[in-house]
């Protein structure tokens, strides 16, 4: 066997085998269980705590780059404040498209259920620029920063901006987060004010929120698909509707449940291509050593 | 005085916060709500100017016809008409602009994340190597993490992986993050101090025309 072939397989077959590995769970799914983990029954338990007299903030600081990881995340987060009956602040601070995801989220999610009323349940209050002078002015204030909300509507009549003047009436920050705007979330408005901030993040940011977490400065914190896939878990184990519907399979089909499926697969691919590169390696190494002991 | 009246406001708006957070006082407190108010226009103001940066960079390759200057076409119809839809309709709910967002912007972005798995695949076959303790070291933390990300890891370990991949994010990780987060915080504070005092002046450019 030549190491050294091996160690330069054209690269064509490595995603061949990438692109296969995704294919296969996206065609048949394979359903691998998912067991939650403490930062993120943190959040869920202390939005079961809420109800119709709390009000949220919900940030979608994130772009359509990282649409596939946060949206199942969103919409498990937004369901389950709906179930509760707990006002939802929709906002965005990201400038490459947050309030479109926003939009695209919150629209959807609100329409499965009944009796909830814009402007009296939840607001979608828009994008506004300058994240952490914007998350200052709303411990004045979150009505004189926002306004009117995404439609340019005056938000001075809604029902739900009453019970939510400022930080004071927030009960929890959720901030779905790339980039830093999070961070900002967790080292201002926990920091300087105390609300207690919860961010769900890709995977691949989910280190440095750690070191946040471990001090107690977040709540929670729900890092990447798996972070979603163990919220749904939750939602659906408590929740009957929650579990009839992700049993739809258009619903099933974008949950962060489904997605695991994908990630576990090219994981082990991945996982597979490393050990597999070192065994070469290191048969490479004495291949070349016994050439020249010959 | 090209350069003393902005050193000065510079001292003045970057001084401002700190006095207003160290001194309860309310009319220090008003003045300095009114310099958060003032920040958020400010920072809107950074929009416009990268827009014009975006033309002005991709009309430039046009006209000298630099390696891919078709993309500059591309880029710059697409500047065009969604702010055309934008400006017309608003970026709010207008059918338009959202539905040219979820159907154009939001898979072609996601295309092109969705590209890594590929990169990462590849590279990871070809550049991560034991070739030394510390190596070694981060190789296994790696696939440790990994499989601690997914079911799989579980399923073969009888559930000791996650706690362990849990472990090294919440204690090696979060204090290596922790060193990285005070590091940049003292690294942003002499910063700012050198432009508060006007030390560091790079900001107002070569003071060529």
């Amino acid at each position: 066997m030549n190491a050294k072939k091996l160690l330069n397989v054209d690269r064509r077959v490595i995603y061949l085998l990438v692109a296969i590995g995704a294919l296969i769970p996206i065609i048949r799914p394979i359903g691998l269980p998912t067991v939650p983990t403490e930062p993120v029954w943190k959040l869920f338990n202390k939005i079961e705590e809420l109800g119709p007299d709390d009000a949220v903030i919900i940030s979608f600081d994130y772009g359509p780059s990282s649409e596939p990881e946060l949206n199942p995340m969103a919409q498990a987060i937004l369901r389950h404040c709906f179930a509760r009956r707990v006002k939802v602040l929709v906002m965005a601070l990201f400038p490459l498209g947050g309030v479109n995801m926003a939009i695209d989220q919150l629209d959807g999610i609100a329409d499965e259920f009944e009796g909830l009323e814009y402007g009296v349940d939840y607001v979608n209050l828009g994008y506004k620029d300058g994240a952490q002078a914007a998350m200052k002015r709303m411990d004045i204030s979150i009505q004189a920063l926002f306004p009117t909300d995404v439609n340019g509507d005056p938000v001075d009549d809604m029902p739900v901006m009453t019970g939510a003047r400022n930080y004071d009436d927030i009960s929890v920050v959720i901030s779905l987060a790339t980039g830093i705007i999070g961070e900002y979330w967790v080292n201002l408005v926990n920091a300087q004010f105390g609300v207690p901030v919860a961010v769900g993040c890709t995977a691949v940011s989910a280190p440095k929120y750690y070191a946040y977490l471990r001090a107690g400065q977040m709540m929670s914190m729900l890092g990447g698909l798996k972070g979603g896939s163990e919220y749904e878990k939750l939602l659906v184990d408590k929740y009957d509707f929650a579990r009839e519907l992700y049993e739809e399979p258009d619903v099933k089909a974008r949950s962060a449940m489904a997605g695991m499926d994908v990630q576990s697969i090219v994981h082990m691919i991945i996982i597979f291509f490393i050990i597999f590169g070192n065994a070469m390696y290191f048969l490479m190494k004495k291949q070349e050593k016994e050439e020249k002991e010959r | 005085m090209r350069r003393t009246i902005p050193l000065a406001l510079t001292f003045i708006v970057g001084l401002y916060p700190i006095l207003a957070f160290f001194v309860p006082d309310v009319r220090i407190a008003h003045a300095n709500d009114w310099l958060d108010e003032a920040l958020v226009i400010v920072a809107a103001f950074a929009l416009p100017l990268g827009t014009v940066n975006v033309i002005m960079t991709n009309t430039s390759k046009l006209k000298k016809k630099a390696r891919g200057w078709q993309y500059s076409i591309v880029l710059l119809a697409g500047l065009a008409i969604m702010a055309i839809y934008g400006l017309i309709g608003g970026t709010g709910v207008d059918p338009k602009f959202q539905w040219m967002f979820v159907n154009m912007v939001s898979p072609l972005q996601s295309t092109m994340f969705a590209l890594l798995s590929f990169y990462v695949a590849s590279a990871a076959y070809r550049a991560f190597r034991a070739r030394n303790v510390e190596a070694t070291i981060l190789l296994i933390a790696a696939i440790i993490v990994m499989m601690g990300r997914i079911p799989f890891g579980d399923m073969i370990t009888g559930g000791r992986m996650t706690p362990l991949s849990e472990w090294i994010m919440s204690i090696p990780n979060a204090a290596a993050q922790r060193g990285i987060i005070i590091g940049a915080a003292l690294g942003a504070a002499s910063m700012s101090i050198r432009i508060i005092l006007g030390i560091e002046t790079t900001y107002l450019g070569s003071g060529k025309d």
